[in-house]
């Protein structure tokens, strides 16, 4: 679906809040780190299915609440959102001329534009981790993406009717 | 943004914002805001604030795993009997050492007070419960249910039955945040309890390591040493264990060794912890700088007079 119709907010605001929750979820520390991002999934889904009321100011907003939620520096996540909302935004046409299975593979650079920052900004703050695994969520995350914007699209749908 | 239509999109001087622009005015508030964030305390309201408004998040985040456990414990009636013999056993053998330590501690500050010496193995304990650990797998801390309304101030340490697990960073009134000794930004000075040899040692984010980075080749140091808190820089209380060497090596054409240990402390397993600070303060280190932003001294050590003043005075 290119064009999207309009959504209720509390609609955004509910599957925001979820997908933070299962972000959240204590999990052994071997699982955590594959976690895919759930709630940047869910993010940058709003941003591409209603980029006129979702894009990078309210990706930011939302970002902040990873930070707040992780006692991480004010804004690291929120800047991390905005920068790839902004891409999601600016590729948006082409992201939703793909099938949703091909649609992995797309995401997976602004999945690593969105690590990447967090990466960079860890690294300027002095917090130097630098393990393999640490990319992991991003192919997780495109992975996944398919099936997680397939239910979302579902869930938009039985709103809209 | 939420909640705005097609034709009252942001708009400045009647034009839209190109979402490029809007980009980097956003980079530049983020990196003030992390400047501001790492330089001082004044966000930590701000903080304090959001991280209220996001408590039913934590809470249903937190839900299925209390409710596991609820449930298995509901049900496992012979394992908790069990576990109430294995502890009531327990308290016997720690009620039976205590009879003891009252003794030696008693000897102890006699001796002390021989040496003339200010310090104090007095140190005030508060049971705290971990609520939540770190999500983000690259950074090591506990969220305790214990705030400044408990007494619980910046710097407070945090042990556990087997040793020291970190200390208090950011304190809001009904909960505070710990970093544990094994996050990559922590480093905490310890000496081999075998040589007294002084050393850091250093969070790896994995919390089963720690590296000692700053041993010579020539240290006298093997594996199964075990390590104590130091207690210089004033942070941690000296004497705590806090690491077992698991890994030495030498590397050749290398000045310093390689050496690896594992914290004693449960640092992913427990669910309580303990806090603990001196109540009789006067070798104790200056107070964390912005302790004193973090409000009230120690409330159990209210009824101690000279800890309570004493943490004043040191902040």
């Amino acid at each position: 679906m290119i064009i999207s119709q309009r959504v209720s907010s509390l609609l955004i605001v509910v599957t925001l809040a979820v997908s933070l929750v299962i972000t959240l979820l204590p999990m052994p520390a071997t699982m955590s780190a594959a976690r895919p991002a759930f709630y940047t999934m869910t993010v940058l889904f709003w941003t591409a299915n209603q980029p006129q009321r979702f894009g990078p100011i309210a990706a930011w907003l939302a970002g902040i609440a990873i930070d707040v939620l992780y006692g991480t520096p004010f804004a690291e996540h929120g800047l991390a959102m905005a920068v790839a909302a902004y891409v999601v935004v600016k590729g948006r046409e082409l992201l939703w001329s793909f099938p949703l299975i091909q649609q992995s593979l797309l995401m997976l650079p602004v999945f690593a534009v969105y690590e990447f920052m967090l990466f960079w900004i860890d690294g300027v703050a002095g917090l130097d981790v630098n393990q393999w695994w640490r990319w992991l969520p991003v192919f997780s995350s495109a992975l996944l993406w398919p099936i997680w914007a397939f239910l979302l699209e579902r869930i938009a749908e039985l709103e809209v009717g | 943004m939420l909640g705005l239509s097609d034709d009252d999109k942001p708009r400045f001087l009647g034009r839209r914002i190109a979402p490029g622009l809007k980009l980097v005015a956003l980079a530049i508030i983020s990196i003030v805001l992390m400047m501001v964030d790492n330089a001082h305390d004044s966000l930590s309201t701000v903080r304090g604030a959001l991280a209220v408004a996001l408590e039913p998040v934590q809470m249903a985040a937190e839900m299925p795993g209390d409710a596991a456990n609820y449930l298995k414990n509901y049900f496992d009636r012979g394992n908790l009997i069990q576990e109430n013999e294995q502890l009531s056993q327990k308290v016997l053998l720690l009620q039976g050492r205590l009879q003891q330590l009252a003794a030696l501690q008693a000897e102890n500050e006699r001796i002390r007070a021989l040496l003339a010496s200010a310090s104090s193995i007095n140190q005030n304990v508060l049971i705290a419960r971990i609520l939540a650990v770190s999500p983000d797998p690259y950074r090591q801390y506990v969220k305790l249910n214990k705030g400044s309304s408990d007494g619980v101030f910046v710097g407070q340490a945090l042990i556990d039955a087997h040793g020291i697990m970190g200390q208090v960073t950011n304190v809001t009134p009904l909960d505070s945040r710990a970093i544990l000794i094994s996050d990559p930004n922590n480093g905490i000075p310890v000496e081999v309890n075998r040589t007294g040899l002084q050393t850091i040692a250093q969070g790896t984010g994995r919390s089963n390591a720690l590296t000692l980075p700053f041993l010579p080749n020539n240290a006298d140091i093997k594996v199964g040493d075990l390590l104590v808190s130091s207690g210089l820089g004033g942070r941690y209380p000296p004497n705590y264990p806090v690491a077992r060497v698991t890994k030495v090596v030498h590397r050749p054409g290398e000045e310093f060794l390689d050496v690896t240990a594992k914290p004693t402390a449960d640092l992913d397993r427990g669910r309580e912890a303990l806090l603990v600070w001196n109540s009789n303060s006067n070798d104790d280190p200056p107070a964390p700088d912005n302790a004193g932003k973090s409000g009230q001294p120690p409330a159990a050590a209210k009824d101690d007079a000279s800890g309570a003043s004493d943490n004043k005075a040191a902040q």
